[in-house]
């Protein structure tokens, strides 16, 4: 079919406008799963600064902790995790075959949680940052 | 017919731990962010803190289950991705090779901070 | 008021600029006008019926690499009149015999049982006999189906997603026959109803085309292979060793494990099977049977 016209990718994320739910679920839950894999790597990296002492390690942990910017990012790591969780839940029922019918009500459901779960928990993140 | 597509290579395993590895982790992902930022607060951690908890060998021994699953759970997912997108031949070997040495790498430096932390080494 | 008319029709057409008068037109009219008589030699002149209450806009994919004017794929528009139970093909079927007889598409049955007219309705995979224009928002746009070559307007390659359906051997095989000369060989029931929907299934390569993980690895079964092997594998009137043999082959990294939950194929299914259910049921049937053996 050399003659045949490819659409290239047009037909996938160009269209994001017409995913449905359990689209947007997957591609949270890759997004979110990318996002936890590679704090898992920084999260060793800083903590082995144990290795050297333990001056190092209070100091750099507070060093750390003092940026807001760190802050704000923690926040923005607790949200991910949160709703890596709650969908990773609603996939490991689905892949028990139960609650199919409702696999996208489940999904807005994680996504809601999370939100709260995430706004309750601001001030506690947030806490002596300013 | 089938033998055109691939070898007979189960994918059944990495799938299912990746299942049993996942309901591990969703309890105690949910604990380490609790003790972390709600018991005690991330930002007050001392080294003797973190050293009077890891010297508890229930609480150490989690710990490396933690970073172990975690490790397994975040590499087999990446590898998931990258297979989604058609990975074949020298490319996939490529990637399973580079993988398996930062899975490698990751679980045993955090096992030996783990370990320094904990005071056994 | 006749020109308001005109200027309606005119931006989503472009075929009656011509009539426009010339004071009004601007050098992208012109372009647009010189476009059009160009690729309206290569693949004649294409009326588009009137805008007005009683008709609806359709637009169409349009490509043919053989025809010189249609090699860029382009949208053309038709203006289709109303009428009450009019399907997507119905539409189609009237721009091609009133408005442009090289308009392409496959279509057989008209009664959602042949499963040669999926196309993409309004951003979404649909069998075009079984879509009422009512349900749709206007303009209806009617696209082949994403993921597939596209041979001609709207018929894509099926080859591919034929490949795949005679992977899985779509077809009953049996350990021992009854030894009787005149025995049945039959079903229970319970067994009939749990395969039902899975036998419904027309090849129509809606899910296919919906499935995300199918149009990055092209070696993935995809749902309605699966589906196949669904209804053959639970099928008590096949043997252990014939389950045992299909589970093999959905027990591939190209097999049910690509299968990534997003329910797309689910979603768009004219027949309402439940693909991502069946194809979840086969994965945990392939982890039992490796615990088995270990």
């Amino acid at each position: 079919m050399s003659q045949s016209y490819n659409r290239g990718l047009i037909e996938d994320f160009g269209r994001w406008r017409e995913f449905t739910a359990g689209m947007w679920a997957w591609i949270l839950h890759k997004f979110t799963g990318w996002v936890l894999i590679g704090y898992l790597f920084t999260h060793i990296a800083v903590l082995s600064t144990a290795l050297s002492g333990a001056n190092a390690y209070t100091n750099t942990l507070q060093g750390l902790e003092s940026l807001l910017l760190v802050r704000v990012m923690e926040v923005g790591l607790l949200a991910v995790a949160v709703f890596h969780i709650l969908n990773g839940v609603r996939l490991l029922f689905v892949d028990l075959g139960v609650g199919l019918e409702a696999q996208d009500k489940s999904f807005y459901a994680s996504l809601v949680v999370t939100a709260v779960i995430v706004l309750a928990s601001i001030p506690t993140f947030l806490e002596g940052a300013f | 017919m089938a033998e055109r597509y691939s070898s007979f290579s189960s994918g059944s395993l990495p799938w299912f731990l990746q299942r049993v590895t996942a309901a591990f982790l969703v309890v105690v992902l949910a604990f380490h962010f609790f003790l972390l930022h709600f018991v005690n607060h991330a930002s007050e951690v001392t080294f003797a803190q973190t050293t009077a908890r890891m010297e508890e060998w229930g609480y150490l021994l989690t710990m490396v289950l933690f970073l172990l699953t975690a490790t397994f759970h975040g590499v087999n997912g990446v590898y998931a991705a990258l297979l989604n997108q058609g990975l074949t031949g020298t490319k996939k070997r490529v990637v399973q090779v580079v993988l398996a040495v930062a899975a490698l790498a990751l679980a045993a430096q955090g096992t030996y901070v783990a370990l320094v932390m904990s005071g056994v080494m | 008021m006749s020109t308001q008319i005109q200027e309606e029709a005119d931006e989503p057409t472009e075929t009656e600029a011509e009539t426009a008068p010339a004071e009004r037109q601007s050098p992208g009219d012109r372009r647009r006008a010189e476009k059009r008589t160009a690729s309206d030699q290569a693949v004649g002149s294409e009326p588009v019926g009137r805008a007005d209450d009683d008709t609806f806009r359709l637009k169409v994919f349009r490509y043919d690499p053989e025809v010189e004017g249609k090699m860029e794929p382009r949208f053309d528009d038709f203006y289709v009149p109303r009428e009450k139970g009019m399907t997507v093909l119905d539409a189609l079927i009237y721009a091609r015999d009133h408005y442009d007889t090289t308009l392409t598409f496959r279509h057989s049955c008209r009664q959602a049982v042949c499963g040669s007219d999926a196309f993409f309705v309004n951003g979404r995979q649909r069998l075009g006999c079984q879509t009422q224009i009512s349900d749709l928002e206007a303009p209806i746009r009617v696209e082949p189906l994403p993921h597939q070559d596209v041979v001609k307007d709207l018929v894509v390659d099926m080859e591919h997603f034929y490949d795949q359906m005679h992977a899985v051997e779509p077809f009953f095989q049996e350990d021992d026959l009854p030894s009787g000369d005149l025995e049945e060989q039959r079903q229970s029931r319970e067994n009939r109803e749990k395969i039902k929907m899975s036998t419904r299934c027309i090849w129509c390569g809606a899910c296919m085309s919906s499935c995300n993980i199918a149009a990055g690895d092209n070696e993935y079964l995809g749902p309605a292979a699966i589906n196949k092997a669904y209804r053959f594998a639970m099928d008590d009137r096949e043997g252990d060793d014939l389950k045992q043999h299909r589970l093999n082959i959905m027990d591939q990294e190209h097999g049910v494990w690509r299968c990534q939950t997003q329910f797309s194929c689910t979603n768009v299914c004219p027949k309402d099977i439940p693909l991502t259910e069946h194809i979840q049921e086969l994965k945990r049937e392939a982890v039992k049977q490796n615990l088995k053996f270990w």
